[in-house]
């Protein structure tokens, strides 16, 4: 038996993580770097990059390069025409199957996507196990997290995309539920928690009782499509309609090429996080492909609230409905939880704090703490500790079609999972020997307007008048909130092996033969590995460097303390870094990242003496960055110990 | 466990899987192997959680007991256990979490009860399709006013006045319904008190039991008809609608 791990996997980014001395601990790169970006690209030979190195190639190689590819999981071509469009990729697929995406030459469906990141998440971990010296150091199996509301469809093919990197998903958890775990608030003693959770593209609310170290779900409510992505996009447009005004004056549609949006959306994410902590930021567009002078855009936080406004808005609604089906108002709630990148946002916290009238935890990094849970679940699944105890339920109610197009529901939404339920039902016409079942998820009247599972025929039912026969269909729900329905006739008693083609899902077979073919995939070898660890490297320290530099009162702050030209000398050896940084020599990038950091590091101890000094003084020092040091400006050094 | 002093449907145990034994059916680990049993037939949610068929409960207890046999039999717990025990694991969890789906609120204990007593379900059609005779008059004022309103709307009546009118028919049917929920709470303390009366005691318990279910799934139409009106006059939500909509009756399972 290998090694067993916890992994999120993002629609921005993912991250493995795993219980280390009762302790759960992220996994991170040389650069103590723990997210992987949920980036796969595709060379012309047919390498597969993940991660970092895919991002770069975001602005160089776009139309082989594929991101926020969990939008897409378990959905249909129809679904995402719309996202396909903005995200400026290539889809295919027939009307009611599942989607594919084209990369370069190939077309792949959105689990052998999800599953390179996977394998990468697996690669990460086992180079880690190898580097503690453990002689077992294969990961096999995982618990791996998807989004409260994801339905059916979407949470088989996350489980199919786990298949696909041949890892065994051992439990397939909702990301709010594994945050709460992460938090140990069983140890804290009994109370009632909301787990507010908004990623890069989706968004969660939980209600949890915990008690007696069971953490009981009491409801869920959600948008599978509301996140980071969504303050990008607002964004984008504003910088892409103001481009269109001045540079082709109104001459119909303006069209970039796809590298420029590309380096639009790197400024404006940028730009987003500096607005996390400074009231004003400039989006600073780098040149590309028919941008040639790139683009600048000052932005307050004002105007950015004001742009994000409808989108944070957009929670409150599932936030209340939640709250409604739990029977809570907001002052039941003990805790308040936040999860994912984009809590970072200030008028989020606000909108939360003003919602529940209490200050959020946000102790523990909110990119990290739904792997910390997922691990600390695997822990628990593997180990059989029996302290705490995950009851979920299920976010959407699920039924059958019967007569007239009118969905009969037979579990309902936030049903504990496990659960099960049946109902009878019959026959409309006479000597009719079988029936459709139309397996349903979503809580709308008619069947046209929920989400379709799949269908399958009960045959062999023996000749009767119409409303004779009984026939009973059975739901099962297991603990990872996957469906198999079972059904029979009563009267005669046959049960019919049924098998249900899902609507936007994958078949065995269809795993199978793709399981096949990814060996014929190369992934990156050693010396490419080395190579983009020497970049991640690079690029981690030129990111530190050039976020204090853009810091509006960087002036102020330093200007007095740097000696002459010592600016200019931080200026130029950026400038080199990231010249070596397009180039493929190994030794260059290296020597240039160590002289990046040999030049700041005096600015490093000016801002860091300014910090203590401002701590001294009662200021905020969390508003001061190290320089230097290698750690990227959004991950936090440690993990607070949890038991 | 309390002996039942209720007839129970023919069901005398249930064979462990693992090692033959016989087991009583509200047994959930074989007494001599002490491996979880699969699910025998079964349908009794209060003797499955180890309650007698009482109506008025200590909610604190019943979660506790909940949470209990959640530890118990919980998937998480089985997962390098036998096929068998597995399947069983993930049966027994399944029906413990409808079990306490519908006993932990009263009206699903109420209709709970009814099931395992042998009445026919309070939810079926002629809950909706027929007017209980008691609440004729009541539905006959309300459909009159609905009427007139609905045709004031149409020739351009002030939907201010409208809705006063409408939360002035309202207030009847509540009050219908603040009666009916005293009703059921005295009732289920009779039928908790009733264990040593005559048979026919607890037949007529029962009967008034689901009379007045019948006539409170009525008057939940009645109200969700006038919160449908009061929508219509474009005016957002009444000031008791969401209260209305979260005492729909829930779906409880079909167990």
């Amino acid at each position: 038996m290998g090694k067993v791990v916890g992994i999120d996997l993002g629609t921005t980014n993912s991250l493995v993580a795993y219980v280390r001395d009762d302790t759960p601990v992220v996994i991170r790169d040389a650069s103590g770097d723990g997210l992987v970006p949920s980036v796969v690209s595709l060379d012309e030979q047919g390498t597969v990059f993940v991660g970092r190195e895919a991002q770069r190639r975001l602005l160089t190689a776009t139309g082989r390069t594929v991101y926020s590819v969990k939008r897409f999981m378990g959905r249909g071509i129809e679904d995402v025409r719309d996202d396909a469009e903005f995200l400026r990729f290539r889809v295919a697929g027939e009307a009611g199957g599942v989607v594919r995406i084209t990369l370069g030459d190939r077309e792949l469906t959105p689990p052998e996507i999800s599953a390179f990141v996977l394998k990468e998440l697996k690669h990460r971990a086992e180079e880690h196990f190898r580097e503690q010296g453990e002689f077992d150091f294969e990961v096999d199996r995982a618990v791996i997290t998807v989004p409260a509301y994801f339905n059916d469809a979407q949470r088989t093919a996350t489980r199919d995309a786990g298949r696909l990197a041949g890892i065994e998903v051992l439990r397939i958890i909702n990301e709010p539920t594994a945050a709460s775990l992460a938090y140990g608030l069983d140890k804290r003693n009994r109370g009632t928690i909301a787990v507010y959770d908004l990623g890069g593209g989706t968004f969660d609310i939980s209600i949890l009782r915990v008690e007696d170290g069971v953490f009981q779900v009491l409801a869920t409510n959600g948008d599978t499509h509301l996140g980071g992505d969504d303050i990008d996009r607002v964004l984008t447009e504003l910088v892409l309609a103001e481009h269109a005004g001045t540079s082709t004056a109104g001459a119909g549609q303006p069209t970039l090429p796809a590298e420029a949006l590309q380096a639009m959306r790197k400024a404006v994410i940028q730009a987003k996080w500096d607005l996390s902590e400074h009231e004003r930021a400039e989006i600073v567009v780098e040149p590309a492909a028919g941008l040639p002078s790139g683009a600048r855009r000052p932005i307050t936080r004002q105007e950015f609230e004001t742009l994000i406004r409808p989108i944070v808005d957009r929670t409150l609604g599932p936030v209340r409905a939640a709250l409604a089906d739990a029977n809570l108002t907001p002052e039941d709630i003990d805790e308040v939880v936040l999860v994912g990148g984009s809590t970072r946002v200030p008028l989020v916290r606000r909108s939360v704090e003003e919602l529940f009238h209490r200050t959020p935890h946000s102790e523990l990094n909110p990119d990290e703490v739904v792997a910390l849970g997922a691990a600390v679940q695997a822990d628990i699944l593997v180990s059989g500790r029996r302290e705490m105890l995950l009851l979920d339920v299920t976010p959407l109610s699920l039924g059958i079609e019967t007569m007239g197009g009118v969905v009969s529901k037979i579990i309902m939404r936030n049903s504990t999972v496990p659960a099960s339920g049946r109902d009878a039902f019959t026959t409309g016409v006479d000597n009719q020997t079988a029936v459709e079942i139309h397996v349903l998820q979503g809580e709308r009247e008619l069947a046209a307007d929920c989400r379709s599972l799949g269908r399958f025929r009960l045959r062999g039912i023996p000749p009767m008048p119409a409303g004779l026969p009984r026939v009973e269909v059975r739901f099962q729900i297991d603990a990872n909130g996957i469906l198999t329905v079972s059904a029979r006739e009563l009267r005669t008693g046959i049960e019919q092996q049924i098998e249900v083609k899902p609507s936007y899902g994958l078949t065995d077979e269809e795993v199978e033969r793709m399981l096949i073919e990814s060996f014929e995939h190369a992934e990156a070898d050693f010396e490419a590995r080395l190579l983009i660890d020497a970049r991640n490297e690079s690029e981690a320290v030129i990111a530190a460097t050039e976020k204090s530099l853009r810091r509006p009162d960087f002036t102020a702050l330093v200007g007095a303390d740097l000696e002459p030209g010592e600016l200019e000398r931080i200026q130029a050896a950026v400038s080199a870094a990231k010249e070596a940084m397009r180039g493929d020599d190994r030794d260059a990038i290296h020597r240039r990242t160590h002289e990046l950091n040999d030049v700041t590091r005096h600015l490093a101890e000016v801002m860091m003496n300014r910090g203590v000094r401002e701590a001294l003084a009662g200021k905020n020092i969390s508003e001061i960055e190290t320089v230097g040091s290698a750690a990227p400006p959004h991950v936090a050094g440690t993990v607070p110990g949890k038991r | 466990m309390t002996p039942d002093p209720i007839p129970v449907r023919h069901v005398p145990s249930v064979e462990c899987r693992n090692c033959g034994a016989g087991a009583p059916v509200d047994e959930h680990f074989c007494p001599s192997c002490s491996r979880i049993l699969a699910l025998g037939r079964h349908g009794d949610y209060f003797a499955f959680l180890g309650l007698t068929r009482q109506l008025v409960i200590d909610q604190g207890d019943l979660d506790r007991r909940f949470r209990e046999l959640s530890r118990q039999f919980h998937p998480d717990y089985y997962y390098n256990a036998s096929p068998a025990e597995r399947l069983a694991s993930l049966e027994r969890s399944s029906y413990l979490n409808d079990a306490y789906r519908a006993l932990r609120n009263p009206v699903g204990r109420i209709e709970h009860l009814l099931a395992i007593e042998g009445l026919p379900p309070a939810r079926s059609e002629e809950g909706t399709a027929k007017v209980p005779p008691a609440l004729l008059e009541s539905v006959f004022a309300l459909n009159e006013e609905l009427d007139e309103i609905r045709e004031l709307r149409e020739s351009g009546a002030d939907p201010g006045q409208l809705r006063r009118r409408l939360d002035a028919a309202r207030l009847p049917i509540e009050k219908r319904r603040t009666e009916h929920e005293a009703q059921l709470r005295d009732l289920s303390a009779q039928w908790d008190a009733g264990r040593d009366t005559s048979p026919d005691e607890r037949k007529r318990i029962l009967e008034a039991l689901r009379e007045r279910l019948l006539e409170r799934n009525y008057i939940t139409n009645l109200l969700a008809s006038v919160d449908r009106e009061t929508a219509g006059l474009g005016l957002g939500p009444g000031p008791d609608s969401s209260e209305a909509q979260s005492q729909t009756p829930r779906v409880e399972s079909h167990g």
